[in-house]
């Protein structure tokens, strides 16, 4: 039947009865709307308010509500780039190379920019020295440059009244004075800590020669002078050489925490377990470690022998006296050594063995806190080992000047308090923290007229100057620094000084050219770039032009430079009959170095307060660490205050009771317990640097006859780890009866690979799931970790972790998504130790999952355990129902309002990294994985149009191991490493038998202990 | 009735003496009718303190986050699910009085059963806030722990034994209410027709649903009543089964074992029983309730007290047989931690009142002893809330890895909560008794002596 009505060519019909043209239809049509409705209407019954008149109001009346709504959180302003950056490209991120100036080794680091934010740095891995990782202020630093309470103008202090003032006001009342002094003849002194620039050292130079009496003084709270000035005793040398730990098959610690905060941290770990690679076979180092303070190294050490410190000497002497018996060691019997403090004569005899057997390819190491006699009887123990063989010939030590000692300190003080010094100038350095306090250093202070400190933050030494001058951060200045010879590096900023400041250079060349109008932000650059030209590019001999060369550079972020090392001399043996014992009696204090915090610049950090020491677990304070028996006999407990007391220095602080150390003995960690920091640092722990003398010029950090006084008053430490009685039958050894921590020997593994495998059972009544894709695993070398750290610090950056507080981390509500767990087997006095960095193990079988009720923690097709921050609701089941209790939760806003946390305050969320979910209140949280960067690499993969295979992504926490020891990737590539890692013989999973499928392989620790 | 003279061929009498159906109306409507005696007040005036304590913690709670409390990593849940299985349990006794003891012919319930039912409903509603506020994010938990069709697509996660709790426990409290408000409207319809102001009356014959006494309505009663008991009985064991599901389907030591569900069913009935007792015995007291609550019921609460105690003592001694019999390190571990390691007291608390001390009930002079009866059912109650405690922390603050272990040490607001809890349970105990007949006005005429034809000699089977 054809439709009767065609002459439309297009006509819409909506029903088939319509189609025919059904009168019916047509009727339904005409009534589609109500009646009244379609009805003509008189415009005179109708609303006054016109219909676009309604629509203004009640778009006014939403934009009134969202109005008043928007007081809830002010989300900022979003706004597009008018003109894009060429080398910004939205959601990728821009790598930078630079250089670390957070302490004397000036380690090349990559700084990871979002959009111009700086919001990561890790290691420069074309740097020879740091080669791609740095140690956990490193990682920690970014947090420095957004901390909220940096000095932001330039101020003005008249008693005791701080006035915001410009530069160009400062500079010109300081060219003034310094003109004046320069005058009078009087003298300017600039104190400042470890030279590593060449183009500040010349800086200097020419500041010296426009105010003639300006003079250098460098100095450190932990004076490494000690060991430059025993190696010139010794050799007659200038230069440090470096060792090549890679090659020793014994190390001796002294005293030493190599492995810890002594030296070139990512340097020392990466060479020293690359001798520690099951990989690689079985031609392990074996480390021992002679010391009293249970330090990192020492919990790594494969033989560990209880000396005091004052009793070094007499220790290596000894050595030296079985190694090269000679008249003037004779005295040094190591068999009357061995019994009078108690060691363990086998592993001694041993210690002898290896040293003799290994001669040139063991090394010994004297600590930083060590006094110059130490490292003089060192430098001759080595040498009679002939282990010069050790020493780099490629490389040694650059200094570019000398650190002054304690006579020079009094020197100094003793000219301000004769009136002969007009100004102090206090290049980024807080002595009035640091020198002991019976230097006087602070009252005489009073005596100059002019007092400037140049700080990024707030500090005791600002709290006394007259002038206080903002610093920038180190991403936000140039520069130049040389600390072996061949390697110079270079500073670059990556992002635009936040505040008013300047780099401490830029203030100096204005000072230089006496013209306050002078500035500009390239100063500094324009000045480097000139030397460079000058003085570098004409050695370099390089083919391409000055800019080619200067950008390249700039791009490497360091050059190798053709200046040789220094030849080594030979050590002149005579020097021994130099050495006088200093062995004293009664109680020994030691002043340590802190793992974290460093001479106290970092105590405004929280991700570094935060951190928990090694072995004590404590954070966010020191503490006087007693061994078990001198705690006992003192009467003391965790927690008890005890006031240490040594002539007429007394500190008093809180007890920690530290298996293995020393008994008769006290350490207690400097840098803490700053007066004046910002809200984070303040008052937390106590300034052990009261303890230090001047007087003490030999030995500084170690202090004879001290006197423990409990005060009866007690301290709360807060600790990551509960501490249990090693006595106690009920705990001893729980770790490893349940199999979380798997050890050997290496002489076991050498006879039978595979000495620690089980038989595993696979038996289930559910299917096992199967991953044909990628599927992710990781693998931890045990023998590799020495429970750094390093990896939280890099977790924490990456994945916008907060900071909790002592408060809080006391309860146990501590954050970090990976931690250290460090574990004490065997005897109080003499404990082993074993470090297991722990994490989500992303378990197959993953208990959290099943019991979350709303469907928040799911697995994903490549065996990632996910979370949905967004859809927790925080029943805290899944944490409950974690074996490894890895899962943390947001018991509150840590980012509101908690003393020592990070805040929401400004600019510190310009730090996030924005790939990350920031966590709100009431949601669990933890290791992804990180999951962003697996995206990122899949992004890639598919922009390419290759398959994805896994290879190339790395985390956070391997990419900054210093030691390698985390390796991560596609489990089912097997061209992976992660492959060979999960079949290997010695591999494990922790808590296997409770059939979650864990996905992280721990290589079980091999003791290096038996006679190869 | 003297103790000599027992004659076990027969129930002894649930209501004694002889009272007239006018007087036992008069008797248990007396609180309802009379403005009431200042002890009720005093009363009134504590509970509510409590209450306002727990308003005032539950608001900083709200406020601040659930880190006002002491639970951390690794002891994730503290007196919240602690204080929220104590009430479940609680919650226990009354449908189990009106049901299962309905549905076996136990007279003697008649007495209890109505307020055991309402302290149910109070208990439940007691536990419910805890579900709700120990979460993280209880604003977005109240809606998405519900499963509902959502354009998300998301749906709830139907392994959790979390949801199941959701599911259970909501079903319970539908069908306790239920089952409550049922049996109460003969009763609402006598009150209406004794009140005489006009509020009192409209409220009643509101709630009395147009109740006539007619014989159809007695019939339909009776009908619906059966019905709602055969409801409620397998209830009364699953809602604490599943409770028990919470701990037991995880993989945690002291909490993965297979006894959790009967041993958790009779320590439920156990404390339900003791918080009756409490209450009843004051109640009894107060209002002269002694011949219709006879002492024989309260002794009869007794052994029940004494049977579910005594159960729960042999699932103490099992975990620890079957820890040791595993031969599993850890578990073998988690028990000899909760009795000697740090929380030792907790434990003994638990051990000393659940098992040692109802043992006195073996002795007929305690059990009919109304100052020894409350007392031990108040240890009975302090036991139970310890045996909570003692799963919940003791085997989660040392689980697996030495390295996180921690300790459990509660604040200011966690008692906050739980006195609240108290609070919020008492005051509702204490508006029951005023506004609504603390004994079934209706039941109890069944079962005054005479009141039933005795065909078969003794009485005792009845219609």
């Amino acid at each position: 039947m054809e439709p009767s009505n065609t002459n439309h060519e297009s006509r819409y019909w909506k029903s088939l009865r319509e189609y025919h043209n059904d009168p019916a239809s047509a009727d339904a049509k005409a009534h589609e709307f109500a009646k009244g409705v379609t009805d003509e209407f008189d415009v005179n019954t109708l609303s006054p308010m016109s219909r676009k008149q309604f629509l203004g109001a009640l778009a006014a009346s939403a934009a009134f509500a969202a109005a008043g709504c928007n007081s809830y959180r002010d989300k900022g302003e979003i706004v597009p780039y008018n003109k894009k950056p060429e080398e910004i490209t939205l959601g990728v991120a821009n790598h930078y190379a630079s250089t670390c100036t957070g302490c004397a080794e000036a380690c090349g680091i990559l700084v990871k920019t979002r959009e111009g934010r700086p919001i990561k740095v890790d290691g420069n891995p074309d740097h020879p020295v740091n080669k791609g990782s740095v140690c956990a202020q490193g990682q920690a630093s970014i947090l420095n440059l957004y901390d909220p309470e940096r000095l932001k103008d330039p101020m003005l202090v008249s008693s005791g009244i701080l006035t915001k003032t410009t530069w160009k006001v400062a500079d010109t009342k300081l060219i003034a004075a310094f003109t004046a002094a320069a005058n009078q003849k009087k003298e300017i002194a600039l104190i400042t800590h470890s030279l590593t620039s060449p183009s500040l050292t010349k800086l200097l130079g020419e500041f010296a020669a426009k105010y003639p009496g300006a003079k250098h003084y460098a100095y450190e709270l932990f004076d490494g002078g000690a060991r430059q000035s025993a190696w010139t005793k010794s050799t007659g040398g200038t230069a440090l050489p470096v060792i090549a730990w890679e090659k020793a098959n014994v190390v001796l610690a002294v005293e030493s925490d190599f492995l810890g905060y002594d030296g070139n941290l990512p340097e020392q770990t990466r060479l020293f377990a690359s001798r520690r690679d099951v990989m690689k076979g079985k031609n392990f180092n074996r480390l021992y470690s002679a010391d009293a303070t249970m330090n990192s190294t020492a919990m790594n050490a494969d033989h560990r022998l209880r000396v005091r410190p004052d009793r070094q000497l007499a220790f290596v002497l000894s050595l030296l006296n079985e190694v090269r018996p000679s008249a003037q060691t004779s005295a040094y019997s190591l068999s009357a050594f061995v019994k009078e403090n108690g060691l363990d004569d086998a592993v001694v005899k041993q210690l002898v063995n290896d040293l003799k057997a290994n001669a040139g390819a063991a090394i010994v190491h004297a600590g930083d806190t060590m006094p110059e006699a130490v490292h003089i009887a060192v430098n001759l123990l080595n040498a009679a080992l002939g282990n010069d063989a050790l020493y780099r010939r490629d490389q040694a030590k650059h200094g570019y000047a000398p650190l002054i000692d304690a006579e020079q300190w009094s020197a100094l003080v003793a000219r301000m308090n004769a009136g002969q010094v007009a100004a102090v100038v206090h290049v980024d350095t807080n002595p009035v923290y640091h020198l002991a306090p019976d230097l006087g250093y602070a009252d005489a202070l009073k005596k100059v007229d002019t007092v400037v400190t140049l700080a990024e933050l707030q500090n005791e030494t600002t709290a006394v100057s007259s002038f206080v001058l903002p610093l920038n951060h180190t991403l936000e200045g140039w520069g130049d620094h040389q600390t072996r010879t061949g390697v110079l590096s270079l500073q670059q900023p990556v992002i635009a000084p936040l505040y008013n400041t300047r780099q401490k250079e830029a203030a100096l060349l204005i000072w230089t050219a006496g013209n306050p109008d002078g500035y500009n932000e390239t100063l500094y650059h324009d000045y480097v770039m000139a030397r460079w030209e000058k003085e570098v590019y004409p050695a370099q001999k390089a083919k391409a032009g000055f800019k080619a060369f200067w950008l390249s550079a700039l791009h490497d972020g360091v050059i190798a430079t053709n200046d040789a090392a220094p030849a080594l001399p030979a050590a002149k043996m005579d020097v021994v009959s130099t050495l006088k014992n200093t062995a004293v009696n009664g109680t020994v204090l030691a002043l340590t170095k802190n793992y974290f915090v460093g001479d106290g610049r970092y105590a405004n950090n929280g991700w570094l307060q935060e951190m928990p020491h090694p072995a004590s677990k404590i954070a966010w304070d020191n503490y006087a660490a007693l061994s078990p028996a001198t705690a006992k006999s003192l009467g003391a407990s965790e927690g008890s205050m005890v006031s240490v007391t040594a002539g007429s220095r007394s500190l008093a602080l809180p007890v920690h009771v530290q298996p293995g150390l020393a008994d008769d003995f006290v350490a207690v960690q400097l840098g803490y317990g700053r007066n004046v920091s910002g809200s984070v640092g303040e008052n937390v722990g106590f300034n052990a640097s009261v303890l230090l003398s001047k007087s003490d010029t030999t030995a500084p950090y170690t202090v004879g006859g001290v006197t423990l006084t409990l005060t009866g008053e007690t301290y709360l430490l807060a600790s990551t780890q509960e501490h249990h009685a090693l006595d106690d039958t009920f705990l001893k050894d729980i770790h490893k009866k349940r199999g979380i921590i798997q050890e050997g020997t290496l002489a076991q593994y050498a006879e039978d690979p595979a000495f620690l495998e089980k038989e595993h059972s696979d038996l289930t009544i559910v299917p096992r799931v199967t991953y044909d894709g990628v599927k992710w695993g990781m693998a931890i070398d045990l023998n590799k970790c020495t429970g750094c750290g390093v990896c939280t610090l890099s977790c924490n950056a990456e994945n916008n972790i907060p900071v909790v507080g002592k408060e809080q981390l006391h309860k146990g509500r501590e954050m970090t998504w990976i931690r250290i767990d460090r574990y004490f087997s065997g005897e109080p006095d003499a404990p082993t130790v074993s470090n297991q960095p722990m994490l989500c193990q992303h378990c197959d079988n993953a208990p959290c999952e099943n019991v979350c009720p709303v469907v928040a923690t799911t697995h994903s097709p490549d065996g990632l355990n996910q979370m949905a921050y967004n859809r927790c609701v925080g029943t805290k089941y899944c944490s409950n129902n974690c074996p490894f209790k890895v899962r943390r939760f947001n018991f509150f806003d840590f980012r509101d309002d908690f003393a020592g946390g990070v805040q929401y305050e400004e600019p510190l969320p310009l730090m996030h990294n924005p790939e990350v979910t920031v966590r709100s209140r009431g949601v669990m949280e933890k290791c992804t994985f990180c999951v962003q960067r697996i995206m990122e690499g899949r992004q890639h993969a598919i922009e390419k149009g290759e398959e994805f295979t896994g290879a190339g992504v790395t985390v956070a926490c391997q990419e900054a191991c210093p030691a390698e020891a985390i390796v991560f990737g596609n489990v089912n590539d097997t061209t992976s490493k992660i492959h060979q890692y999960r079949k290997h013989s010695i591999g494990y999973r922790v808590l296997e038998e409770i059939n979650v499928g864990p996905n992280v392989t721990y290589i079980a620790k091999l003791r290096n202990t038996d006679p190869v | 009735m003297s103790v000599t003279t027992i004659d076990y061929s027969k129930e002894a009498p649930v209501v004694e003496g002889q009272p007239s159906l006018r007087g036992l109306d008069d008797l248990i409507a007396k609180p309802i009718d009379e403005f009431p005696h200042r002890n009720w007040f005093i009363g009134l005036a504590i509970t509510g303190t409590m209450l306002m304590i727990g308003a005032v913690s539950l608001g900083w709670l709200l406020w601040k986050g659930v880190g006002v409390w002491g639970i951390n990593q690794p002891v994730a849940w503290g007196f919240d699910v602690v204080n929220f299985v104590f009430w479940v349990g609680i919650g226990h006794a009354g449908t189990l009085i009106s049901a299962i003891l309905f549905l076996l012919r136990q007279r003697w319930r008649t007495g209890i059963a109505r307020f055991a039912e309402a302290m149910t409903l109070f208990a439940v509603l007691c536990a419910v806030q805890f579900v709700l506020f120990h979460t993280g994010r209880p604003w977005i938990a109240a809606i998405w722990l519900l499963p509902y069709p959502n354009q998300h697509g998301v749906w709830v996660n139907f392994t959790s034994p979390l949801m199941w709790d959701v599911f259970a426990v909501s079903t319970y409290f539908t069908v306790s209410a239920v089952f409550w408000y049922i049996g109460l409207i003969p009763d609402l319809a006598t009150l209406r027709d004794r009140a005489k102001d006009g509020i009192k009356k409209t409220v009643y014959a509101v709630l009395s649903l147009g109740w006539r006494f007619s014989n159809r309505h007695w019939q339909h009663y009776e009908r619906a009543y059966l019905i709602l008991a055969g409801f409620a009985t397998p209830l009364v064991l699953s809602v604490h089964t599943i409770v028990s599901f919470d701990f037991a389907v995880s993989v945690l030591p002291g909490w993965h074992t297979t006894i959790f569900p009967p041993y958790f069913v009779a320590g439920a009935i156990f404390s339900g029983f003791a918080m009756v007792q409490n209450v009843l015995i004051v109640t009894r007291t107060a209002f002269k309730f002694e011949h219709l609550i006879t002492l024989d019921t309260i002794e009869k609460m007794n052994k029940i007290i004494l049977v579910t105690g005594t159960m729960v003592g042999y699932a103490y001694s099992m975990e620890f047989f079957i820890a040791w019999y595993s031969g599993n390190l850890t578990e073998k571990f988690v028990f000899i931690n909760r009795a000697f390691g740090p929380y030792w007291w907790a434990y003994w608390i638990m051990f000393t009142c659940n098992v040692f001390t109802p043992q006195l009930f073996w002795f007929k002079r305690m059990r009919t002893s109304l100052l020894v009866s409350f007392i031990l059912a108040i240890f009975v109650n302090i036991g139970m809330w310890f045996e909570r405690f003692v799963i919940v922390v003791t085997s989660l603050h040392r689980d697996f890895l030495p390295s996180s272990w921690g300790m459990f040490v509660p604040t200011v607001w966690d008692f906050g909560l739980l006195i609240g809890s108290f609070g919020l349970f008492f005051t509702l105990v204490l508006l029951f008794i005023k506004f609504l007949p603390a004994i079934a006005m209706s039941e109890i005429k069944a079962v005054v002596p005479g009141s039933q034809p005795a065909h078969h000699g003794n009485g005792a089977h009845h219609g």
